[in-house]
């Protein structure tokens, strides 16, 4: 049953009409096409091949809507979708009114995944906090959690709280993939490290396929506390025009008479930006530097590699 | 344009300088969320951003939103609501300014909240849009479907219609993933059913119009007849032959006969008889309103038409009055004979009741415009209720006019079969209190007849060539045409009770029945979420809608 052969998945769930088409466009920057706009539940998943953390494929699945399809998926497709996987990642929508229905589509995904797939990470969002008060939120949000918490043994789930309109979003990707991330403390130290050698005001470390912040390190207080996902923002529009002319991203220098800014490939599964605010530095020392560090940060994680994680993940 | 970066950039801030130009550059007449620099709770005072003032930050939060909505709006059709922002996510338009390239910000002008009316205004504007002629044939109607079965039928269409129009203001709600805030019932019917529900509900709606128009032309014959006839009488100093001077009441169809014999005999004043020659209310005065109307038809712009719309509302009261001083003048005369009509009441409850479904459904029918009337509500949330105290009122008002009148008519000496399609007709023109009713209503409907037009001509002239003046050639033909309607049914079949019935049960038959419960329930099929017994309720609509249509025909 060893599968490190074949590709594991992220599967995103929830109920129709919870986010989850929007949420994956804005986190993966697909553009979301005038004709899958569904007028009904999802027929079939919807596979999004892209290489998220190296070697994971997104599969997104409509839950619920309507009951034929529960049965469908949950008694003949069942193993099948719930073979392989790595992550699951289910989106609660906090303005549903079917909140028992919600709770036992959630269940019955919880069993297959238990059955098929039982060291897979779970994760829960309660999306759309948007448009409950500012004052009710955190209470809304804790109940919410204790329920699932609750709902969820044996397995363990990790829940967050968020919204496409503030950055809860974007700081719950950030930490799920976090979490995936194989050794993700000692990328964190060995970062640290090199931004202090290199003397850079900044270091970022961001996922390839999102541009979601893994990990960074600054030597002193920045003002911008949105600075990482207006980056991962930026970055993703300049990807979707460069996909329109069939070129990819791969690196960017922006340089003015204040600081020096640097996004390059760093690993396998990460992109790295260094910001220099000294701009005597030339741009090709801290490409040097860059460089080096790459060979240095692969061997770190080809080191422990797939089955390292493997083992760190089993509890 | 590179010129004008140099400007824009000072010490720290390239990348909200960035974000704000990048955000006038996206400018969108159709959604200022996509131009916005800050709001209140991080201020800013508005300033000249190309001088060199140290410069205050823009709030992080506003420029992280605004990073957001430009990288959404990339990810998007552009007419696709998908990834748009929310209401209570943009600042107030208070709190929204728009930083120009090159100069000062300045505040974004007033904002759609400050063209909204409260509540008391939408439900008036209702009132009046509903309250239409067909006041004038509900004693008629209760007459035709008996008293209390009357009263009763009153008070469900009034809550069926109410229900078919909830459904209609909801509609453009229930579809996902487009932007309808300009939507009107048409283009929600031509979401669902294609070209042929565009096309059908607009052709019921002009069905309506249509019909209105040609009942407006009878009315106004009828009243200029009456208005002539009063000031030549009193010219004359002539008092009525056939009917006395004491006579309240007349009962024009009985007393129509006599005349024909009396005429022959008694009457040999030459004058008298040229006047009636020349001043006749089907054969004459028809053709005498078409050098009045046909004018006013061609106009380009109806909005000169549209400020004497309070005419309506007087008149409406000024004939809640009549009826209040009619009825406390002739008392009460009810009696209850519950099924079978002897000579002078009629049966509680009659076969003829269509007739009255049938009128009530124009009488109730503002559906191919209640989206818009709502637009405008200030507190959005209350549409429903305010919807149905406007129904509540114009319901009061029909049951008050109808019943009253229906109770007054005297009917030891009369039948109360005798009360016409027109209340107005069971006066004698020397009645002078109802003569200036009648006054009133024909100066009202001159200035609401050209309206009317125009919104037939929007419609057909809009649909067909895409152009509301298309040249005055077609308009002229238009126009031609629905006169030449109103003219021959007022020179052939003066009879508004049928003409107001059948329109209104053909157009209600589309607009009212099938189109708003037909569009629910596929939306609800769409979103896995229809139940049998919602089901069962709107097929039964559905099916009320034929019978009414089929009623017409058969009673």
């Amino acid at each position: 049953m060893s599968s490190t052969a074949m590709k594991k998945k992220v599967l995103l769930m929830g109920k129709s009409g919870s986010g989850k088409t929007s949420m994956r466009s804005i986190i993966f920057a697909n553009y979301i096409a005038r004709d899958t706009r569904r007028l009904g539940a999802t027929i079939d998943v919807e596979h999004s091949h892209v290489r998220f953390l190296g070697n994971l494929v997104l599969n997104l699945w409509d839950c619920g809507g309507q009951d034929t399809f529960m049965e469908n998926y949950f008694t003949s497709q069942r193993d099948n979708i719930f073979r392989n996987v790595e992550v699951l990642i289910y989106v609660f929508d906090v303005e549903s009114r079917e909140l028992e229905k919600d709770m036992h589509y959630y269940q019955s995904c919880l069993e297959a995944i238990l059955q098929n797939s039982p060291d897979a990470k779970v994760f829960c969002l309660v999306h759309k906090m948007d448009l409950v008060q500012e004052d009710q939120r955190d209470l809304i949000f804790k109940e919410r959690e204790e329920d699932l918490r609750r709902l969820s043994r044996p397995l363990s789930c990790t829940c967050f709280r968020t919204s496409i309109w503030d950055e809860t979003l974007y700081k719950a990707w950030s930490s799920i993939v976090y979490q995936l991330i194989p050794n993700v403390q000692q990328l964190e130290t060995n970062l640290r490290n090199f931004a202090q050698i290199i003397e850079a005001d900044e270091v970022l470390l961001f996922e390839r396929a999102t541009f979601l912040v893994i990990s960074h390190y600054q030597c002193k207080e920045q003002r911008d506390a949105h600075r990482f996902e207006k980056i991962s923002n930026i970055i993703k529009q300049f990807k979707l025009s460069c996909s329109k002319l069939a070129a990819s991203f791969q690196s960017m220098e922006v340089r003015n008479s204040n600081f020096a800014a640097f996004i390059d490939v760093f690993t396998s599964n990460t992109y790295v930006m260094v910001i220099m605010s000294d701009p005597s530095i030339p741009s090709a020392a801290t490409l040097i530097n860059i460089r080096n560090a790459r060979k240095h940060f692969e061997k770190l994680e080809r080191v422990d590699g797939p089955k390292h994680s493997l083992h760190m993940r089993m509890r | 344009m590179d010129d004008d970066w140099k400007p824009l950039l000072s010490s720290e801030q390239t990348c909200e300088s960035n974000c704000q130009r990048d955000s006038t550059d996206c400018l969108d007449s159709k959604t200022k969320r996509q131009v916005y620099a800050h709001y209140e709770p991080l201020h800013i005072m508005p300033r000249n951003i190309v001088k060199d003032d140290p410069q205050e930050k823009v709030s992080s939060e506003a420029s992280i939103l605004n990073s957001r909505v430009h990288y959404y709006g990339r990810l998007t059709g552009s007419s696709d609501r998908l990834l748009s922002p929310p209401d209570h996510v943009i600042p107030q338009p208070e709190d929204i300014y728009i930083y120009s390239p090159l100069g000062t910000a300045f505040k974004v002008k007033g904002g759609e909240g400050a063209s909204k009316n409260p509540s008391i205004v939408t439900i008036f504007a209702i009132w009046n849009t509903m309250m239409g002629t067909s006041i004038l044939s509900i004693p008629w109607g209760i007459k035709q479907a008996g008293f209390t079965l009357g009263v009763l039928i009153l008070s469900a269409m009034g809550l069926l219609t109410l229900y078919c129009c909830y459904r209609v203001l909801k509609s453009p709600k229930s579809i996902p993933y487009i932007d309808t805030s300009d939507w009107e019932f048409p283009d929600v019917c031509k979401y669902y059913f294609g070209k042929f529900g565009q096309l059908s509900s607009l052709v019921f709606s002009t069905v309506s119009l249509i019909g209105a128009m040609v009942v407006y032309w009878v009315l106004m014959s009828n009243f200029l007849y009456n208005t002539g006839k009063f000031v030549y009488n009193y010219e004359h100093n002539i008092s009525d032959p056939e009917f006395g001077t004491n006579i309240s009441v007349i009962c024009p169809y009985q007393s129509h006969n006599k005349t024909m014999e009396l005429g022959i005999s008694s009457n040999n004043d030459t004058s008298d008889a040229l006047f009636d020659f020349w001043w006749s209310k089907t054969n004459t005065i028809p053709f005498y309103l078409i050098i009045l109307l046909l004018p006013l038809l061609n106009f380009r712009s109806a909005s000169f038409f549209a400020r004497f719309t309070f005419l309506g509302t007087i008149s409406v009261m000024y004939l809640i009055f009549l009826v209040t001083w009619k009825a406390i003048q002739l008392g009460f005369h009810l009696e209850f004979h519950w099924f079978h009509s002897n000579q002078f009441f009629v049966a509680e409850f009659r076969a003829l009741f269509p007739q009255l479904t049938g009128v009530l459904t124009l009488a109730f029918f503002i559906h191919n415009c209640i989206i818009t009337l709502m637009k405008n509500n200030r507190h959005q949330e209350n549409n429903i209720r305010d919807l149905s105290v406007a129904y509540l009122l114009v319901g009061l008002t029909y049951l008050y006019v109808g019943v009253l009148i229906f109770a007054a008519f005297p009917s030891p000496p009369f039948s109360k079969d005798c009360i016409e399609p027109n209340f107005l007709d069971n006066f004698p023109s020397s009645d002078i209190l109802v003569f200036i009713a009648r006054a009133c209503l024909l100066f009202q409907m001159t200035s609401v007849y050209p309206l009317l037009g125009y919104l037939a001509r929007v419609q057909i002239m809009g649909y067909l060539f895409g152009n509301h003046y298309p040249s005055f050639f077609h308009v002229i033909t238009l126009n031609i045409f629905v006169v030449a309607a109103g003219v021959l049914m007022a020179r052939f079949y003066p009879d508004i009770g049928s003409i107001i019935r059948y329109s209104g049960a053909t157009c209600g038959l589309a607009l009212v029945f099938i189109f708003p419960a037909l569009v629910h329930m596929i939306s609800l099929k769409r979103q896995g979420e229809l139940k049998w017994p919602s089901a069962l309720f709107h097929s039964l609509l559905i099916l009320l809608g034929i019978a009414n249509l089929l009623g017409q025909f058969f009673m």
